[in-house]
C-alpha cells in the first residue's frame, strides 16, 4: 500500500560544495541516497515537494570540515502488508514454488500456495507450472498474488504468497 | 514434533502433574506439565541470622511449538535427573521444511524468531539450499531427499544423467582486452580469422569502475554439437565462478533457446564459498547420477565424479578471467599443462608468457634462448609452489569472510583493469611478430640443419609464413569428451538395467513360486541405481590399468609427487605412481632424456620401462586410452646441441656411456673387441653422419668402448680433451640438427662425464695395455657424440637376454667408481649433483646386492 511519509534525514555536505548553489546539492543528494531504498519496513519510491523541502541550518562537524544539514522531506513509501493482493511478475520457477517480483519485493509462492490443478513441469521448455490449458506460469508471467506474510532484514524485505485463492493467478 | 527436555532446568525434577491430554490443542507458551525442584537456598531471621536450607519449588513447564499432543513419553510422578529426555509427541500444523527469506512459506511465520522457550530456532529446521538460482530459499533434508528421489525417477525414466558443466575454459573462455574486438574488424589481421565467431557481451554495472565492461566470448571447437548431443544423454547444469549476470549471458551465448540448460545456472553469488565448488550445493541428497566436468580438479576435491578437461587456452596467456575467487594454482603446473598442450598444437612456444616457458625447453627445446632459461625455472618452480600452497590454504581458510570476498573482488576488478589497460594478446601479438623477424633471420643462417627430431616443432621458425598469428583454434577436446560422456552414460545404465532385470528376475521367480508378493517399493528400485562414483572410476582406472608410472624431471624437486596434479590423474585413471624406478615400473615419464631416473631405467628396464615424454600421460587422459607410447618415446641417446663449449661436448659425449653402460654389453668380459671395431668406425661415422642404420651399428660398438676399458692417464686425458674439442669443431657444423639438446645437458652430462670418469679410473688400474688406444676410443666417442639422428632408443634394443647378465657386470662397475673415488673432481659439483650421485651409488650397490 502506498503512503505520503514524512520523514527526515540528514545530509553531510562536503566543503566544495558550500556556496550559492548548496540547496540544491543537498536536494540532489536526498534524492540520490533515498528514492529506491528500502528501509527494512517500506520501500521509499519517490521524494515530493523538493521546493517546499525545509532544511535546517548547516552545521560544521567538528574535526572535521563537512556540514551537516537536517532535512524534513515528504516521499511516497510502498509498504506491502500481510493479505494485501498486489501484481507480480515471475522472476522464475522451480519445483518448490515460483519465484515473483512485486515491484522491488522479492516474493516467493510455495507450490502449497498453488492450485491443485497447476503442476509443476519439469520436462517443458522453459520449466514451468501448468494446468495443462490456459494457464501457463513461467518466467515472465504476470501474476496477482495475494501477500501471506513479510519480513524484513536490514535494508531488504521479503515476502511469501498465495495464488490458491478466487481471482489470483495469472492475468 | 519430539518435545525434550533442556539443558536449563534445574534437574533432577519430580514431574507433579501432566496438564494436557492426548489430542489436546498445544498453544506456543502454554503449560504441558507442572513439577517440583529442590535447591539450596539461604534463608534468614531479623536477627541477621542466616543458613542454608533446601527447599522445593513448584513449577511449569511450557510448550516451545504450537500443535497436537499425540502421546506423553513421561508418567505423572517420574523424577527425571538429566536433560535431552522425551517428554511428548507434539504434531505441527506445519513442519516449516521450506522457508523463503527466513519464513516458512507455507504458513508464513517469522522463523528467527527467538523465546524464552525456544530451544532452536526454527530457521535450522531447512537448511539446504536446493535451488540454483536463489540462496534465501532453503528447504529440510526430507523435503531434499523428496525432491532428490523426484530428479532421479525422472532422470532414469529418459535415461539420462545430470551433468555439472563449467564454463570458463571448459567450454568457453573469455577475455575483456579489447583487443579482440579490434582483430574482428581487421580483416587483415593475422589473427582474424580465429576471432571472427567470437561473442560478445557487455556487462553494464561490471568492470572497473562500474562503468561497464565488454566480454570476448570464445566457445570452444565443436561445443554446438557437443551441447546438443550430450544435452540427449544428460541433464545439463552450470556451475560457475562468475557472477550471475555473466553466467547468463555466456548461457544466452551457448544455448540461446534455453533448451540446453534452462534455468539451471549457479553462479558464485549463489555458490556459497568462493573458493570451492560442492557437488553437494546442487544435490544435496547424494551424487550417484552426477558427471561434473571442469578443468580445475582441485576446486572440486577431485572428486570421483569428475572428469577433468584440458583447459581451453585459445586465449594465449588470459586464463581463466574468474580465478581470482579460486585458490591459485600450483606453480609449476600451468607451465607443464602449457607445455603439454602446446605439444600437438602447432602453437608458438615464445608466445606462452615466461611461466609457461619453464618446462617447455625441456620438450619442445629447440631454440637457442630457450637453451638458457630452464636452470633458472627450475630453481624458481619449486619456491613457487611452495608459496601458492600457502596461499591456498589461506584462501581456503578466509573463503567467506566477507573481508576475503571483498579483496577477491577487488583483486578480480583489477586484473580486469589490468586486461583492459595492458591489452596482453595485442603485447603478445606484437612480441611474436618481433620475435618472427629475428627468428627469420636467424632461420637464414640455421637454414637446413634444422632437423627436427621432437613431434613438436614449433611454428616459429617457418620462414614462409610472413605474419603469426597469435591465437590458434586447433582444440579438439570437446569431441573426446563426448565419447568419454556417452562411455560413462552406457556403462552406468547396463549396470542399472543388469540389476533391474536380476531384482526383476528374482521377482518373477517367486511368482511362478505360487507366492503373492508386493511390487517392489518405489525406495528400493531407485537402491539398484549404481552410483557414478563407482562407476566413473572404473572405467577411467582400466584406461591405464597395470601401468607404473615414475616421473621424472617433470615434478620439481622437494614437492611432493604423489599431490601434483599428472599423479592424481595419472592414479584416477588406473596408473600406480612411484617415486623411484623398481622392478614393477613400466613407464617413466620424463621431461628430459638425461635424468637420473631415465638412466636408471634405462639400465633396468632394458626395453621393458617405456621412457616417454609427459605428452603420453597427457594424450592418454585425454583420449581414455592407453595411447601407442610409440610416438612418445624419449630419445635417450646422446644428442649434441651446437652451442655447446667444448667441455659440454664432452662432457655429453660421455654420459651416454654411463646410461647405456648397462644395456649396452660385456664390455669388461671382452676388452679386446671394441679397440678393434674403433679403428675403422670413426671415419665412416664422421663421413656419414646422417646414416643412421650404420649408425646404430656404429654406435653400439662406441657404447662398448666408453663403458670398456678406456684406459688413459690424467695426462692423457687432458691432451684428449684438445683433440677432441678440435675434432667437433668441424663436426658439429654438419651434424648439430637435433632438436633434444636441452639446455639442461649440462648438469646431467656432467654427470656422465663423471660416471665416465669412474669407469676410466677403475680401468686405469685393471687394464693398462688400453691406454695407447685411448686416445682414439675418445675420437670415436666424440664423432658418436657429434651424431646427431641417434635415434636409437632402448626400446629398440632387441638383446634381453643379453640384459640379465650384463647386469651384475654392469653393476660391478659401479661399486668399483665408487671405491676409486673422485680424483679430478677439483672444480666442484654441485650438492644437486653429489646427492644424485649418492643415490646412484646407492642403487648400484643394492642391484648389486640382488645379483
Amino acid at each position: 500500500m502506498y503512503f505520503l511519509h514524512d520523514m527526515e534525514r540528514t545530509i553531510t555536505l562536503h566543503p566544495s560544495f558550500f556556496g550559492p548553489r548548496v540547496k540544491e546539492y543537498i536536494r540532489g543528494r536526498l534524492m540520490e541516497d533515498v528514492e529506491g531504498t528500502c528501509t527494512g519496513q517500506f520501500y521509499i519510491i519517490c521524494v515530493m515537494d523538493t521546493d517546499t523541502q525545509d532544511f535546517s541550518e548547516g552545521r560544521v562537524v567538528p574535526g572535521s570540515a563537512v556540514a551537516e544539514y537536517t532535512v524534513h522531506y515528504r516521499a511516497v513509501v510502498w509498504r506491502p502488508f500481510k493479505g494485501e493482493t498486489v501484481d507480480a511478475i515471475v522472476s522464475s520457477v522451480n519445483r518448490e514454488g515460483i519465484f515473483a517480483d512485486v515491484g522491488p519485493l522479492p516474493t516467493f509462492v510455495s507450490k502449497h500456495m498453488i492450485p491443485s490443478d497447476i503442476k509443476w513441469d519439469p520436462n517443458a521448455t522453459p520449466p514451468q507450472f501448468t494446468d495443462n490449458g490456459d494457464q501457463v506460469i513461467e518466467k515472465g508471467t504476470h501474476l496477482r498474488i495475494k501477500i501471506m506474510g513479510t519480513r524484513s532484514d536490514v535494508g531488504s524485505m521479503f515476502a511469501i504468497g498465495s495464488i490458491k485463492e478466487d481471482f489470483l493467478g495469472t492475468l | 514434533m519430539l518435545l525434550r527436555l533442556p539443558t536449563s532446568l534445574h534437574y533432577p525434577i519430580t514431574v507433579t502433574e501432566l496438564l494436557k491430554q492426548p489430542n489436546d490443542h498445544v498453544d506456543k507458551f502454554a503449560p504441558l506439565f507442572s513439577y517440583v525442584y529442590e535447591t539450596e537456598v539461604t534463608e534468614g531471621d531479623s536477627l541477621g541470622n542466616t543458613w542454608q536450607t533446601l527447599k522445593k519449588y513448584p513449577t511449569r513447564f511450557e510448550s516451545s511449538v504450537e500443535g497436537v499432543l499425540i502421546n506423553w513419553k513421561i508418567d505423572e510422578g517420574a523424577v527425571i535427573s538429566k536433560p535431552n529426555v522425551n517428554i511428548a509427541e507434539i504434531e505441527e500444523p506445519c513442519a516449516h521444511s521450506v522457508q523463503f527469506g527466513g519464513m516458512c512459506v507455507t504458513c508464513g511465520k517469522d522463523m528467527s524468531e527467538s523465546s524464552y522457550v525456544t530451544e532452536q530456532l526454527d530457521s535450522s529446521r531447512a537448511t539446504i539450499n536446493m535451488v540454483h538460482n536463489n540462496v534465501s530459499l532453503t528447504i529440510s533434508e526430507n523435503e531434499a531427499a523428496r525432491a532428490d528421489d523426484e530428479a532421479k525417477r525422472r532422470l532414469l525414466a529418459s535415461k539420462k544423467l545430470s551433468l555439472v558443466v563449467d564454463l570458463d575454459q571448459t567450454i568457453i573462455q573469455a577475455t575483456v582486452d579489447p583487443t579482440v574486438a579490434d582483430w574482428q574488424k581487421d580483416g587483415h589481421n593475422p589473427n582474424h580469422d580465429a576471432v571472427k565467431d567470437v561473442r560478445a557481451f557487455l556487462l553494464k554495472d561490471d568492470g572497473p569502475g562500474n562503468r561497464g565492461c565488454w566480454y570476448y566470448i570464445k566457445l570452444r571447437p565443436g561445443l554446438k554439437g557437443f551441447l546438443e548431443n550430450v544435452s540427449k544423454i544428460y541433464e545439463l547444469h552450470i556451475y560457475t565462478m562468475g557472477t550471475r549476470a555473466y553466467a547468463k549471458n555466456i548461457a544466452n551465448i551457448i544455448d540461446p533457446e534455453h533448451k540446453i540448460f534452462g534455468d539451471r545456472i549457479l553462479s558464485r553469488d549463489e555458490s556459497g564459498s568462493s573458493t570451492a565448488k560442492n557437488l553437494q550445493r546442487l544435490f544435496p541428497v547424494d551424487t550417484k547420477m552426477v558427471v561434473i566436468i571442469d578443468d580445475r580438479g582441485d576446486v572440486w576435491k577431485w572428486s570421483p565424479n569428475l572428469i577433468k578437461v584440458t583447459p581451453y587456452d585459445f586465449f594465449v596467456g588470459i586464463g581463466d578471467i574468474n580465478s581470482s575467487f579460486l585458490p591459485k594454482k600450483p606453480g609449476p603446473k600451468p607451465s607443464q599443462k602449457a607445455a603439454a598442450i602446446a605439444g600437438p598444437e602447432p602453437r608458438d612456444d615464445q608466445t606462452e608468457g615466461a611461466t609457461k616457458e619453464e618446462l617447455q625447453p625441456t620438450i619442445n627445446g629447440n631454440t637457442s634462448q630457450e637453451l638458457a632459461t630452464p636452470s633458472a625455472g627450475e630453481s624458481e618452480a619449486p619456491a613457487a609452489n611452495n608459496v601458492s600452497a600457502l596461499e591456498q590454504l589461506v584462501a581456503m581458510g578466509g573463503g567467506n569472510d566477507p573481508a576475503t570476498r571483498q579483496a577477491q573482488t577487488t583483486r578480480q576488478d583489477e586484473a580486469l583493469a589490468a586486461q583492459l589497460e595492458d591489452r596482453p594478446l595485442l603485447q603478445k601479438q606484437k612480441q611474436l611478430e618481433a620475435e618472427d623477424a629475428a627468428i627469420g633471420s636467424a632461420a637464414a643462417n640455421e637454414d637446413g640443419d634444422s632437423g627436427n627430431a621432437s613431434p613438436s616443432s614449433d611454428d616459429s621458425s617457418e620462414p614462409d609464413k610472413p605474419k603469426h598469428n597469435l591465437l590458434q583454434d586447433h582444440d579438439r577436446e570437446l569431441f573426446q569428451l563426448e565419447e568419454s560422456l556417452h562411455k560413462v552414460h552406457t556403462d552406468f545404465y547396463d549396470i542399472y538395467y543388469r540389476r533391474l532385470s536380476d531384482a526383476q528376475g528374482g521377482r518373477l521367480g517367486q511368482l511362478r513360486g505360487g507366492q503373492k508378493r508386493k511390487l517392489p517399493s518405489e525406495k528400493s528400485d531407485l537402491d539398484l541405481v549404481p552410483d557414478i562414483e563407482i562407476v566413473l572410476p572404473s572405467v577411467k582406472s582400466k584406461v591405464l590399468a597395470g601401468v607404473v608410472i615414475v616421473f621424472s624431471g617433470v615434478v620439481p624437486l622437494g614437492v611432493d609427487v604423489g599431490s601434483t596434479d599428472s599423479a592424481i590423474l595419472a592414479r584416477s585413471f588406473g596408473a600406480r605412481i612411484e617415486e623411484n624406478v623398481g622392478r614393477s615400473t613400466t613407464h617413466v615419464v620424463a621431461a628430459r632424456n638425461r635424468t637420473l631416473k631415465v638412466r636408471k631405467a634405462i639400465k633396468r628396464g632394458k626395453g621393458r620401462i617405456k621412457i616417454v615424454n609427459p605428452q603420453w600421460l597427457t594424450d592418454s587422459i585425454h583420449r581414455w586410452s592407453k595411447v601407442d607410447e610409440r610416438p612418445y618415446l624419449l630419445d635417450t641417446e646422446g644428442k649434441n646441441g651446437p652451442h655447446e663449449d667444448d667441455d659440454d661436448i664432452l662432457s655429453e659425449s660421455e654420459s651416454p656411456a654411463a646410461s647405456e653402460s648397462g644395456e649396452d654389453t660385456d664390455t669388461s668380459s671382452r676388452p679386446s673387441k671394441p679397440t678393434l671395431t674403433l679403428k675403422t668406425k670413426p671415419n665412416k661415422s664422421h663421413v656419414d653422419p646422417d646414416e643412421s642404420e650404420f649408425e646404430d651399428v656404429a654406435l653400439s660398438e662406441i657404447d662398448v668402448d666408453e663403458a670398456s676399458p678406456v684406459g688413459g692417464t690424467n695426462e692423457d686425458w687432458s691432451g684428449m680433451n684438445d683433440e677432441l674439442a678440435e675434432f667437433l669443431g668441424s663436426d658439429a657444423e654438419d651434424s648439430d640438427g637435433d632438436s633434444v639438446a636441452s639446455g639442461d645437458t649440462n648438469g646431467s652430462s656432467k654427470l656422465g662425464m663423471r660416471g665416465k670418469k669412474r669407469g676410466r679410473e677403475e680401468n686405469d688400474s685393471g687394464d693398462e695395455s688400453e691406454d695407447g688406444n685411448a686416445g682414439k676410443v675418445k675420437k670415436k666417442q666424440a664423432v658418436g657424440n657429434g651424431l646427431t639422428s641417434l635415434s636409437q632408443t632402448t626400446m629398440a634394443e632387441p638383446d634381453g637376454d643379453e640384459d640379465e647378465k650384463d647386469d651384475g657386470e654392469e653393476e660391478e662397475a659401479g661399486v668399483g667408481a665408487v671405491v676409486n673415488g673422485e680424483k679430478e673432481e677439483g672444480d666442484g659439483w654441485s650438492e644437486f649433483e653429489d646427492e644424485l650421485e649418492r643415490e646412484l651409488e646407492k642403487d648400484g650397490s643394492e642391484d648389486h646386492g640382488e645379483g
